[in-house]
């Protein structure tokens, strides 16, 4: 069987592959939600979603999984993120073992990634009942949203991180949420750019959202963003449009992503999704 | 004692120790045209203060900008017709960046040229004994802790990377140390190791930060993004007072240059000097660095630059590198948050792009042995 994965590389897979090992977080959650964990040997350090997933063995970090333990483990398929494309996926080719990389960038990617998973696997209709079931949940979002005028969308910030401060611009998982949610973006520089106080003063969003995680300390950037005095006089500040929300879910291109759309939605037009 | 004072005085030049001179002296700057460069430069320092207030990411209209600024002083008042959160862009956010930015760059150029006349090393900058090393492990601990923790009312970084580097500082000092005296030698070689020990354990802990490595290496690369009043009101102290106490040993300082002992020949209590020299110098960096990380190239390019212009004599030298390390940062920092706008570049970017071609501008041009 021939695929293309979300690089455009062509690898042939001899069968449905039995010994998966996933070596990013979003994947392990695809596999998870497919119905695939008994096919799972391995996941990463950081795959901690399903719970379940943090029961299986780990091959090490995300960035840095550990060459000698995925060959030892002899898997049909490691299924990896872009950050794997420079040194992890070829060093796995050249042991001969088969890694397709799942590189969505758009919440449309996210629903291929499922589906071509899905189909490699062997699991297509799971795959298809996961992806209608996003689907109209993403449209739900959209039919509502999508006929505001231009006065009813709120500016948002969301704030990645608060030293250096940093926002999440164009081209992310977080501005298509906001833009599907009915919100605008405030930062319209690309990726993930450095930003700083007074641009946000002067652009005086209607909501600011800050990604929060579950460790220690993960918080900071909402402390930062709810307690910062020099941003008091923003209209978020002042109306209290200042939340967190959790970065594995809207960071994540895995089927979470429409939990994180929803919550946007709720969050930014409350008056429209009760 | 008596020769080394008036103007442009000689230093006495052994015949044995042809280095001397220059190592003094430079070149012969008249002593009437360095008196003009500290004023000039002084109002050189505020005109730059009043330019920087205006410029930013944010265009505020020069009028506005000269308003709100007049309308914190007594008496006067001027009806506010500015946008909402003009006060806070320029109040809170501008000014007090600037004025860190100059503190720190005083501070940085006042210890480097006082660690390279102490050592003297033109190689010496201000964080050769260890200081940055120790503040950037104690940034990076407190970076791997629970960041609800607050020491003082302090944010847990500043205090770590302040204990950090006065610690390695105390332990090179320890280290160095042989009975009553204290070899300049040895303490280089103790604070170039002991910072090459504490590098290896700041490479393991950044490699392993995950999600936090981005903003350690932002902050070892210094940044005055999020520089507030509170962080100025903090290190003003220990900034003016060491400050004051390395300015006040500028005459010692000269005599250092012949050597040591003849400096102690002279009536100079040379290990005395060097305790309190290496104690205000390091407090000082470490004031400067905690808030704002380790900013590189300041430290060691201001008192050359100086050294090249206006000669090496330390009662110019010193005073001269407050205001000119003053300058250079305000102006790194103005365009580190301006280039990219509204994305921000670290200083310490900045300073080491332009600082370098300028100093290697200064070097050509002189082509003098300067130190």
């Amino acid at each position: 069987m021939e695929v293309t994965d979300q690089l455009g590389r062509t690898v042939s897979l001899e069968s449905s592959p039995q010994k998966i090992i996933s070596i990013a977080p979003a994947n392990t959650e695809i596999l998870f939600a497919l119905d695939l964990a008994d096919r799972i040997v391995a996941v990463t350090d950081y795959c901690n979603y399903p719970p379940e997933a943090e029961e299986k063995p780990s091959v090490g970090g995300f960035s840095t999984p550990n060459i000698e333990q995925i060959v030892a483990l002899s898997p049909d398929l490691v299924l990896a993120a872009p950050i794997h494309q420079d040194q992890i996926v070829p060093q796995l080719e050249a042991k001969g073992i088969k890694v397709l990389v799942m590189a969505p960038r758009t919440l449309d990617e996210v629903v291929a990634a499922i589906t071509l998973i899905g189909q490699v696997a062997g699991a297509e209709s799971n795959a298809s009942a996961l992806v209608d079931s996003m689907q109209k949940r993403i449209k739900a979002v959209t039919d509502k949203t999508g006929g505001l005028s231009d006065g009813q969308r709120p500016s948002v910030l969301f704030i990645v991180w608060h030293d250096p401060l940093m926002a999440s611009g164009l081209n992310t998982f977080h501005d298509e949420l906001i833009k599907k949610a009915g919100g605008v973006n405030m930062t319209t520089g690309e990726g993930y750019p450095g930003i700083n106080l007074e641009t946000v003063i002067q652009a005086d969003p209607d909501v600011v959202l800050a990604g929060v995680g579950m460790g220690a300390g993960a918080d900071a950037p909402l402390v930062f963003a709810r307690e910062e005095p020099r941003l008091r006089d923003v209209s978020a500040r002042k109306n209290n449009y200042v939340f967190g929300v959790d970065n594995d879910t809207c960071g994540r291109a895995g089927p979470r992503i429409v939990d994180a759309l929803e919550e946007f939605a709720r969050l930014i037009h409350p008056e429209l999704f009760k | 004692m008596s020769v080394l004072e008036g103007a442009g005085a000689q230093p006495p030049v052994p015949p044995h120790r042809k280095t001397v001179q220059s190592a003094w002296a430079g070149h012969l700057v008249p002593w009437r045209s360095r008196i003009y460069a500290i004023i000039a430069l002084g109002i050189a320092l505020i005109v730059i203060i009043g330019i920087a207030t205006t410029i930013g990411s944010v265009s505020v209209p020069l009028m506005d900008t000269i308003r709100v600024i007049l309308n914190k002083i007594p008496f006067v008042h001027f009806t506010p017709t500015w946008p909402n959160g003009t006060e806070i862009i320029i109040l809170d956010i501008r000014l007090p960046r600037i004025i860190m930015a100059g503190l720190v760059g005083a501070a940085l150029g006042t210890a480097g040229a006082t660690y390279q006349g102490l050592f003297r090393n033109p190689l010496a900058d201000p964080y050769i004994i260890g200081v940055s090393q120790g503040a950037s492990l104690g940034a990076v601990i407190g970076f791997l802790l629970p960041t609800s923790l607050n020491l003082l009312g302090v944010g847990v970084i500043p205090v770590f990377a302040f204990i950090g580097a006065l610690l390695s500082t105390g332990v090179v000092y320890v280290l160095a140390r042989q009975g009553k005296s204290l070899p300049v030698t040895t303490l280089i070689l103790a604070g170039v190791a002991l910072g090459a020990l504490l590098s290896s354990v700041i490479s393991y802990l950044v490699i392993s930060s995950g999600d936090k490595m981005h903003s350690i290496i932002f902050w070892m690369m210094g940044s005055f993004s999020l520089s507030q009043w509170s962080d100025v009101w903090l290190v003003i102290p220990y900034m003016v007072v060491g400050t004051a106490v390395i300015l006040l040993y500028a005459r010692p300082l000269n005599v250092m240059q012949l050597d040591e002992e003849q400096a102690q020949q002279l009536g100079i209590n040379v290990e005395r000097l060097k305790i309190v020299l290496l104690a205000a110098a390091t407090l000082i960096t470490a004031a400067a660095v905690s808030f704002v990380g380790t900013i590189g190239f300041v430290g060691i390019i201001i008192p050359h630059a100086v050294r090249l212009i206006w000669g090496a004599d330390h009662r110019f030298l010193l005073p001269l590198s407050v205001l000119s390390g003053a300058i250079f940062l305000i102006l790194a920092d103005l365009l580190a948050r301006t280039v990219l706008s509204p994305t921000e570049v670290p200083v310490g970017v900045v300073t080491a792009l332009f600082g370098a071609p300028f100093f290697l501008y200064l070097l050509r041009k002189r082509k003098k042995v300067i130190f």
